[in-house]
Parts: C-alpha cells; structure tokens; sequence
C-alpha cells in the first residue's frame, strides 16, 4: 500500500516540476522582471536549469518504472520494437512528409495500450534516444523529448477503462478512441517542444521587463506564436497520429494482442503446469 | 580520450554557453567548438552528424533574429515599422529586437556544436557504457535496439519485393499496411527468439536494480528538494538558494542511483584507460570554468541590447579563458590514432 | 551425463502429451542426432536439456532429467548456462552487441566474471571456433555461417559441458553449414564436448553422428542408439540410406565411401539408365534472355546471360553462393533492371513494366515466405493478393478451395499463416503467388529448412504444375532436388553460365554437384534412388 503510495507521490512529483518548468515565465513574470532588476538576468541560464530539472525528473521517473521485475522477454521486446519504431523515425527524414508528422507516435502508442504504461513510457523515451544515437543526432533537446514522448506511452493505457466500459475491445470505437489519443498527443507534444524552444526563439520575459507586461500580455504573446510558428507543424502530426491509428490500428492490435500471452508468461513452480 | 572526460567537457561547455548572451563570447565558443569538432572527426568512429554547426549556424541565426524583429516591438533604436494593424506582427521593428533574436541563435548554435562533438567523439558503444547501473537494463534495451535497426533495414528490403511480386503496388496509405505488418510480426518472433537466447546464456534477475520502499522514498525526498529548489527560483527569484536546493535534491536521487546499482551484478569486458590527456582536459575545464563564475564580475558576462543597442564588452580574460575548451583539439587529434579500447591487460583490478 | 527417466511433456494447453515415456542415457563426450518429421517435438526435447522448457515457454513436463548432475527444472536456465550451451536456429535474432567480441563477452559480463578471466575464455573461444580475423568486426558484415560461429562461440564462452544445437544449418547454404559443422566434430573430436544436435539434413551429418535419438510422429516410443540401428526404423533418410535399406546393405552405410563398398559390386556400372523421353518444345519460350548484364554499381554481377525456359519444364539454376542466381531471378520479373540485354516474358519485353504486372504471368518464391505473410488466416492472403490485381473471389483464375487442396492446406484455411510450419508456410506462399494462375514459377531456394516429407510434397508439386504446362526455374543448392525434378540443368559460375544441359550429364559427372546416388554410381547417369532399382532389375533381367 505504502509502495503505491510512494509511487504515485513520484508521478505526480515529476509532473508537477515538469510542468512548472514549462510554463513559470506565465504564472510568475514578475520574478523575472525583479531579477533583471538586480543585474541577475539569468535569461541564459534559464534553459540550462530547465534541462537540469527535466533531467531529474526523467531520472526518477526512470528509477521507479524499470525498477521492478524486468523480464528478459520484456527487454527482447523493448529492443527489437524501439528497433522499428527508429527506423521508422529515418523515413521521416527520406519520405517528404508535412510538418511535424512523426511515425514514430504510432507504435508508442499501441505498444503502450497493449502492453502497459511501463512499456509505453521506455518506448517513448528510449525510441527518441536510440535514433539520436544512430543518426548523431543527440541535442540539448533530447530530455525534453524522451520525457514527453514516455508521457504519451505511459498515458496510453489510460483509456482502457473507457473501452471497457464501451465493450469496444476489439471493435471499431477503439480504434476510434486510440485515434483520439493520438491526435491530442500530436498537439500537446508539439506545445510542449515550444516551450522548450520559446525562450530561445522570442519569448524571454527578459526582454520585456523594460516594459513591464502583464501576464494576460505574455499568455496572449504566446499564443499568437504558437499558431504562427507551430499549429500547422502540430496539426500536421496529428492528423499524422489519427490517420496512422485509424488505418494500421486494427491489424496491429490483434497481432500485439496475439502475441501477449507469449510475452507475458512467468514460470511459477508448481503453478505453471498447465494441463 | 575517455569518454567521461569527453562528457565532462560537455558538461563545462554548456555551463558555460549558458552563462552569457554577449556575442563577442559566444562567437569565439563557437569557433572553437567549431575546431574540436573538425579536429575530432575521424574515420573510426562511426556516426554522422545530421548537420554541420557552421551551416546550423547559418540557418538559425538570421532565422531567429528575423522573428524576433518581427515579434517583438521594444527597444530604442526604430529600423522601420510595420502597419498596427496586423496582429502579432505589427508595430516597430527595431534593431535590439534584432540583435537580440541573433544571439539566441547564436546560443542555440554554440550548444549544437558543443553536442556535435560528443556525437563525433564518443561511440554509440561507449556512450551505452556509460549508463549507470541502476539502469542497466536501459541500457540492454539500447545495445539491442542499435544492434537490430541493420536487420530492420534489410527486412525491409526484403518485404517490398515480396509484396511487390505478389502485386502489391504504392498507390494509396492502405498500401504501407503490407509492408508493416510483417516487419512488426516479424520483429515479434524475432524478439521472442532473441528472449530465448539471453535466457539460454544467463542473462536473467542479476539484471534488476532493486527497489524497494527505502529507495521510493529516497526518490520522494530527491523530488520535494527539486521542487522546493525550482520553486525557490522560479517564484521568489532566490537564485543562489535555488541552485543549492536544486543540487541538494541531485544528490539525494543520485544516492538513490548508486544505492539501486548496487545490486546489479556485472562486469565490464572494455575499459578505456583514464590518460593524462584526460586530465589536461579537465584542467582545462575546471580553470576555464573557475575564471568564468569565480573572478570574473557577473556583470561582465552579462550583456542585452536593450534599451538601446550597443557594442557588448570584451574582457581579455573571460577570452582567454574561454580557450581552455580548445585543449581536445590539441590533444586528441593525435589520440585516436592511438587510442584503441582494448580491455586492460594484468596488474589492472576489474571495477 | 545425460538422463531422461519417464519423461513426458504437453503444450500449454494441450491434451496429449507430445512425447511420453522417455528414457534416454547419453554418455559424456557423444555425438548424438537427434532426428523426427518436422513439428515432432524435437526443438522441445532440445530444450529440457537447459531448462527452457518449462521455463521459457510453459507446459507440463514430468519424469526426470539430469544433466552433468543438475536437475534443469529446479536449477533454471541461469545455472543451466555453465553446464548447458544452446544455439538456435536463426542468425539472426540471437545477438544482443553488434561487435563480434562485445557480443561473446556479453555471456561473460553477466555472470559477473572478472576481467582477466574474461579476456582469457574469449581468446580461447575465438581460437575454438576459427573466429580471430573477424573479432573486430560488425555482427551485419558477417555471413549466415560466420554469425552461427560467433554464436556457438557466445555459448561456449561459458564452458559448458554439453552443447545443444536446435537446427543450426538450417537457415545456411552449403558451404557455410559445412563451416558450422566441421567446427562442430572439431569441438566433439578434440575437445570432448558433448554434442547434441537436431538436424533434418542428415546427409551432411550422418558420418559423424555416433547416435541417434528419434521421435516418432504420433506420440510413440522414442528411439535411441546406433545410426544402423535407428535408421532401420524410419522413412526419411537420405538417398543413400534408403538405397541401403533397399538393397539390404548391412550394415547400413552412412558416408558414400561405405556406400561404395556395396555399390561397385552392382553390375550397374554397364548400363545405361533408363532414358526420360526429350520433350519437344513447342510454342514460345515463357522466358527468354539475350545478352543480359547486370551490375550493382560498379560491380558486375551477370555478364552476358542467354538461355530459355519452355512450358512443361523444369529449369534448374545451380552455383556456388554469391554468383548472382537470386539477382537473375529478380531480373526476370523486374524486381531488378540490367544494364545490358533483354529480358522477354511470354514473348514480351518486360523493360519498363511494373514487378506487380509482371507477376500476373509470373509467380515468384522468395527466398523467406515470411516475408509475404501477415494476414489473419490463409484464406485472407490467397485473398489479398487477388485483391493487388483487382481481382475478386468470384472471378478468380483459380478457384481458392482448388489451390489449397492441391497444396494441401484445405485443413488449415483458417488457420494463422505464420504459426505453420516451415513446409506450411511456403506452401501458403506458393498458394499466395500462384493464385493468379502464372505461366511461370520462379522458386529461389525452395528446400531451405524443409524435411524430407515436406521436400516430396515439392517434388510433387512441382512435377504436378510442370506437367500441366508451366515453365519453373529453380535457383537452389540443393542437388538432391535437381535430381528428383530438373529436365534441365544451368550451372551459374561468376556471373556466366559455364555448364548447361541434361541433369544427368551436368551433374552426374561433376565432382561438387552430383547427388549421392551419383557418386555411389559414377558415369551411369543415375541421379535418384527411384532409377537404381528399374536399373538393377534390367540388369538382373539381362
């Protein structure tokens, strides 16, 4: 009881921090203003300590998802999965595809619908590492998006009870409510990127401290710049997600779903002997 | 060179890029960074970059400064001005807004160049030999995934022309179905096999760190201080307490790491020696790093152009310092000649 | 060293027992075969020796086993790993590092050896298995044989007493098996490991086997002892055994230079064999080749291709590994253009054709089937291909039910294509490429991992479709097929052809590709078991 206690405590830590660390120049402006008042602009640091806090958070996450019973099939699985999902990732790059469509949603998301948020979540995370790693492509960027993409896997499963309760297994409105999922992950991942990116790119409460925004001021700043810069690029990879689901989703589910009983079994002594 | 240098090097270099948006700075990290890179490539080593710095470089700057010009009306010093009326966009352009979108691109390059060196200079291999412990099965997952993806691109090839003699033709989305499909049932065999393998060669429970509640709560502990500490940043502006909270709950989550570590039971076959070069390195780092925070003014690194545009400060010290991350290029140029990660003969005690 | 007592084991789920009663006793330091039809359970039996099974994959196993005095039920496969190395089937999927030594040192690293000692059971295992000139090198870079050898060598790094093989060459041609397998009787020769081995090419590794495990189909009693022994018991043997068997050679000989004590005193050698009548070709080619070259790059790897294959027969490609037969077959349906030369189907230039308008007219066998099937059932990918050539059900060339009786698999059109076994499956991938009723067959390596069973049913098959008209072109290793179905005979060396005609005069006379029965009887022209004997009765008549 105390276990999943402390495990709940853990996930709602590291979003909390997450999630503070994206969005503070919104809720306390002032903070900033105050500290260039001092001569202690941290305007470039703030990334650096934004990277600092995220790189725990995953770290933690980390701990507490691969911490117990790892089985070897699971890892062979993991691997040989995040294997295609990179190389699926590399057609991104040759295929011309609009904006930010990303096949890579796809699996992250099935595999964490079937196989439980523990594997979503490493899916997520290591798919994004591996194929920084294969391609030279290991950036500052990276922890932010092994961190949202492992969300994306291990938020997956949360529809299950909705099909359940639609006693949709199987059925098309699953499909329908995976399609969903997808299409709000192709959103959100892309806000939340640009939160990564905004301080960078023109949004630093640094530069507005001479005049003394407000924080409606900020929040409407944003916006605007989010729908010129990302909502075409974020809508692209939604509608990615969607089609992708809604066309792959089926056929895919039942061949995961074939091969589960494989994957999960467990030799217990004396309980194992199935007549 | 040893890979922990190469990351502490790493480490130093982003520290210091993000200290300071004054261009002269940043310009001359660039350059060097720009000549580790160009000094580390070498043939043995085997991964591209997507990009070099320097045509990165000239992407991203103009690209941000031009937006921020556009997006951002404050400053003095008025260039031209756009109509009111168009949102967002409207209003003066100015050339601090300019400038000021220039160095953030410049940043961003400085850090992307500070990456492609790890990128060129440590292998995939070493790169997973540095995972911790405690995450050993991480890294298992990795070294399988790397080792896959060469299958994977052959087992594409492989099912196109199989589908293709069997009259399957790229007309519609429909179509990428035959081609997935038996890549992911394929993928699934394979990796019930390979599950098969590493039961067969003894790879079992040694692998799990071990959890339990000491640890959950040690993570807890780690977490609160973190939050306590950004919080301390983030909404009272206490920088210095933040930073010492923030490392504070580091420390408690990386004990935690050690502590979960412990009980994994391996051993490593590679070890790359820990050189003098290595040290000359790190000296480079700490000296370079010493002069930036310790006896160099705040201030002095500090630069904006707002309100009104003008020249940033060059101080010959900050510059001089800044060569110290220059040292990987003196030294390791010869080293991958040299350096080959043979596991270490007698006389050497196994970690 | 090795005991079975009353060993008996059921699949999850199942109700009978795959095999009940076992006994077996195996001594250190044997040679030991273990051989059965295919999907018998001999993959199954392999595993009890380390523990997988039940470990691995569940069921119920009762009786008891020792191996080198552990028990492998109550040990795990963790212990069982020093005592017990295993090598599988596929090359892969059993590497976790993609650098040969990373990858035998991975076993190592987890049992948490130190180093020096590490170092030095890698050393001695590259030496073992002839492995040091690729130590450095990348796992992908290696071939089939290569990669099986580092294999073998990962489980050895543990210095097991007993290596246990599920099928090792199955996956690999000709020479690289004999690689694997001389490796093999080195490590049984010098070293005194323990060997047990399942394997459904027996001719290759009979002569070295000194005994024989069989499991019968069916549940029944399973065999061990001597190979004259066991082999009197059972059908599928190689041509040379069953010749034996025929003859009443005692005792039954297992190398052809036993065979050859028997045979030279045949009055055979005197005869001419019985005469196929030459078939008169008429009509068209179904395909013709003129001048064809083919490059990869700057590499050529066909130069200057000409021949025919005519409707109603049977072609056969032969030639050492890499001297382009696959990429000859992928030109004749587009899947590869040339640089040089004409390729024409049914009289058609193919130049500029799609491979899917191609294949209308041409069905063509992959070398791994698996790469075609992902439906539901076998039904569904009889349907899906019909569906890539806008075709219906209802105006199929064929009808469905048709093709799969003649292939067969009417029990299992509803079953999961790719839980088959080996001959199953590439029966549905045959089905899945014939069901447009081509002209033509390309088959490329079609016996790879079939028994002997499953290789009849080809035979028959293929003499079946060949005699109702269509032209098949073969690329194959595989002698003993040649034999059993080729009319005709094209031997494939650096890109040219350099030999080509009747089977009985290419192959019949060459030292590396005659059949058994070849070499048992030299310059007679007798290929297959099936025309000794009307040869011996003619001469017994005479």
């Amino acid at each position: 009881m105390t276990r999943r206690l402390l495990s709940t405590f853990i996930y709602v830590l590291t979003s909390v921090i997450g999630l503070l660390s994206f969005i503070y120049p919104f809720i306390w402006p002032e903070t900033i203003m105050a500290s260039a008042v001092h001569g202690q602009a941290h305007s470039a640091d703030a990334p650096l300590m934004l990277s600092v806090l995220i790189g725990l958070c995953f770290v933690a996450l980390l701990l507490e998802i691969q911490g117990d019973s790892v089985s070897t099939k699971f890892i062979a699985l993991l691997g040989v999965l995040i294997a295609i999902n990179s190389v699926l990732r590399f057609m991104e790059v040759v295929i011309p595809v609009p904006g930010g469509f990303s096949p890579l949603f796809f699996l992250i998301v099935m595999t964490g619908y079937t196989y439980g948020g523990r594997f979503g979540f490493l899916m997520g995370a290591l798919t994004l590492v591996v194929s920084a790693l294969i391609t030279g492509g290991v950036g500052p960027w990276l922890p932010y998006q092994m961190l949202t993409a492992g969300w994306v896997g291990l938020t997956a499963p949360l529809c299950r009870p909705l099909v359940r309760m639609l006693h949709a297994e199987d059925r098309w409105p699953e499909i329908l409510i995976l399609a969903l999922v997808g299409a709000f992950w192709g959103f959100f991942y892309g806000a939340v990127m640009n939160l990564y990116f905004w301080p960078f790119a023109g949004g630093s409460a640094d530069q507005y401290w001479e005049a003394g925004i407000t924080l409606a001021d900020t929040l409407k700043r944003y916006a605007v710049f989010y729908v010129a810069t990302s909502l075409v690029w974020d809508l692209a990879r939604a509608v990615g997600n969607t089609i992708m689901i809604l066309a792959f989703g089926a056929p895919t589910l039942r061949t995961l779903r074939r091969f589960q009983q494989r994957f999960t079994f467990e030799y217990v002594p004396g309980v194992s002997e199935v007549a | 060179m040893h890979p922990a240098a190469w990351f502490a090097w790493l480490a130093g270099a982003v520290v210091a890029a993000s200290s300071t948006r004054n261009p002269l700075y940043l310009v001359v990290l660039l350059l060097i960074f720009v000549l580790v890179v160009e000094a580390v490539r070498s043939p043995n080593v085997y991964t591209p970059i997507p990009v070099a710095p320097e045509r990165f470089m000239l992407f991203i700057v103009p690209v941000s400064a031009l937006f921020n010009a556009v997006s951002t009306h404050f400053g003095d010093t008025v260039l031209f001005s756009l109509p009111d009326f168009i949102p967002f966009f409207g209003g003066p352009v100015t050339a601090e807004a300019l400038v000021y979108g220039a160095t953030s691109g410049l940043l961003l390059s400085v850090l992307f160049a500070a990456f492609a060196v790890l990128n060129l200079a440590v292998s995939i291999r070493d790169m997973i030999r540095f995972i911790p412990r405690a995450f050993y099965p991480v890294a298992v997952v990795i070294s399988i995934a790397v080792t896959f993806v060469p299958t994977t691109l052959r087992q594409i090839q492989k099912i196109r022309e199989a589908q293709a003699v069997r009259g399957h033709r790229m007309r519609s989305l429909r179509d990428w179905l035959p081609l997935f499909m038996p890549l992911l049932v394929g993928g699934l065999e394979r990796a019930l096999q390979l599950a098969e393998t590493m039961t067969a060669r003894g790879f079992a429970s040694n692998a799990t760190p071990e959890k339990n509640a000491f640890t959950q709560v040690g993570t807890v502990a780690g977490l609160i201080l973190v939050l306590a500490g950004g919080l301390l940043r983030m909404a009272w502006g206490e920088a210095l307490w933040g930073n010492v909270v923030i490392a504070l709950g580091a420390l408690v989550i990386g004990g935690v790491v050690w502590q979960m570590g412990r009980h994994v039971t391996y051993t490593t076959y590679r070890r790359n020696a820990w050189t003098a070069r290595d040290w000359m390195v790190l000296t480079g780092v700490a000296v370079t790093l010493v002069v930036l925070f310790v006896f160099s003014d705040r201030l002095a690194r500090y630069y904006t152009p707002y309100p009104a545009v003008a020249l940033p400060v060059f101080e010959p010290l900050i510059g001089l310092a800044l060569l110290g991350f220059m040292i990987p290029a003196v030294v390791a140029v010869r080293g991958y000649l040299e350096s080959v990660q043979v596991p270490v003969m007698e006389g050497q005690r196994p970690s | 060293m090795i005991t079975f007592e009353g060993v008996t084991y059921s699949y999850p789920g199942a109700t009978d027992p795959v095999f009940q009663d076992v006994n077996l006793s195996l001594p250190e330091g044997e040679f030991v075969l273990v051989v059965g039809p295919s999907g018998v359970g001999k993959s199954t039996l392999l595993r009890c020796f380390n523990g997988l099974v039940p470990h691995f994959s569940g069921g119920k196993l009762s009786g008891r086993i020792t191996v080198d005095g552990l028990d492998p039920v109550a040990a795990t496969p963790k212990v069982m790993s020093q005592h017990v190395g295993f090598v599988f089937q596929d090359p892969e999927a059993q590497f976790v590092m993609d650098q040969v030594e990373d990858e035998i040192a991975f076993a190592l690293e987890n049992a948490a050896l130190p180093r020096q000692e590490m170092r030095v059971r890698v050393e001695e295992v590259l030496d073992l298995l002839d492995l040091a000139p690729l130590r450095e090198r990348r796992l992908e870079t290696l071939s089939g044989g290569e990669k099986q050898r580092v294999a073998i060598a990962s489980a050895l790094a543990l210095r097991p007493k007993v290596l246990v093989l599920d099928e090792p060459t199955s996956q690999l041609d000709p020479k690289s098996a004999e690689d694997v397998l001389h490796s093999l009787t080195r490590l049984n020769a010098d070293m005194g490991l323990t060997i047990v081995m399942a394997e459904h090419r027996l001719e290759r590794v009979l002569p070295f086997a000194d005994s024989l495990i069989y499991i019968p189909e069916d549940g029944g009693q399973v065999l061990y002892g001597f190979p004259e022994e066991i082999l009197a018991h059972i059908d599928l043997v190689p041509p040379l055994v069953a010749l034996g068997k025929a003859l009443g050679w005692s005792p039954l000989p297992l190398t052809i230079k036993a065979g050859r004590r028997f045979s030279r005193r045949l009055p055979i050698a005197s005869l001419m064999p019985v005469k196929k009548p030459k078939a008169d070709f008429l009509g068209q080619p179904c395909f013709s080749v003129e001048g064809l070259e083919v490059a990869y790059g700057s590499k050529p790897v066909l130069r200057g291709l000409d021949f025919e294959v005519h409707p109603g027969e049977i072609m056969a490609l032969i030639g050492r590994n890499g001297t382009g037969k696959t990429t000859l077959l992928k030109s004749l349906v587009g899947l590869v253009h040339p640089n040089r030369g004409q390729v024409r189907v049914l009289g058609q230039d193919i130049a500029g054709m799609e491979v899917a308008d191609v294949c209308r007219k041409i069905g063509y066998l992959p070398q791994d089937p698996n790469a075609l099937l992902f439906a539901d059932t076998v039904m569904d990918e009889l349907r899906i291909t019909l569906r890539n050539h806008g075709l219906t059900e209802a105006n199929a060339p064929i009808p469905l039910d048709a093709l799969l009786a003649c292939l067969g698999l009417t029990d299992k059109a509803q079953a999961y294509p790719r839980d088959l076994s080996v001959g199953e499956r590439q029966r549905v991938a045959l089905g899945a490429v014939m069901v447009t009723r081509p002209s033509a067959l390309l088959l490329d390596e079609p016996t790879r991992g079939l028994d002997y069973v499953a290789k009849q049913r080809l035979f028959e098959l293929l003499r079946g479709w060949r005699d109702q008209g269509m032209a098949v072109l073969l690329v194959t290793h595989d002698v003993e097929l040649v034999a059993a179905v080729a009319d005709r005979v094209m031997v494939l060396s650096q890109g040219e052809v350099i030999a080509r005609g009747d089977p009985a005069e290419v192959l019949g006379t060459s030292p590396l590709f005659a059949p058994q029965v070849a070499r048992l009887f030299p310059n007679t022209g007798l290929l297959t078991v099936a025309e000794v004997l009307p040869a011996l009765e003619i001469a017994a008549v005479a």
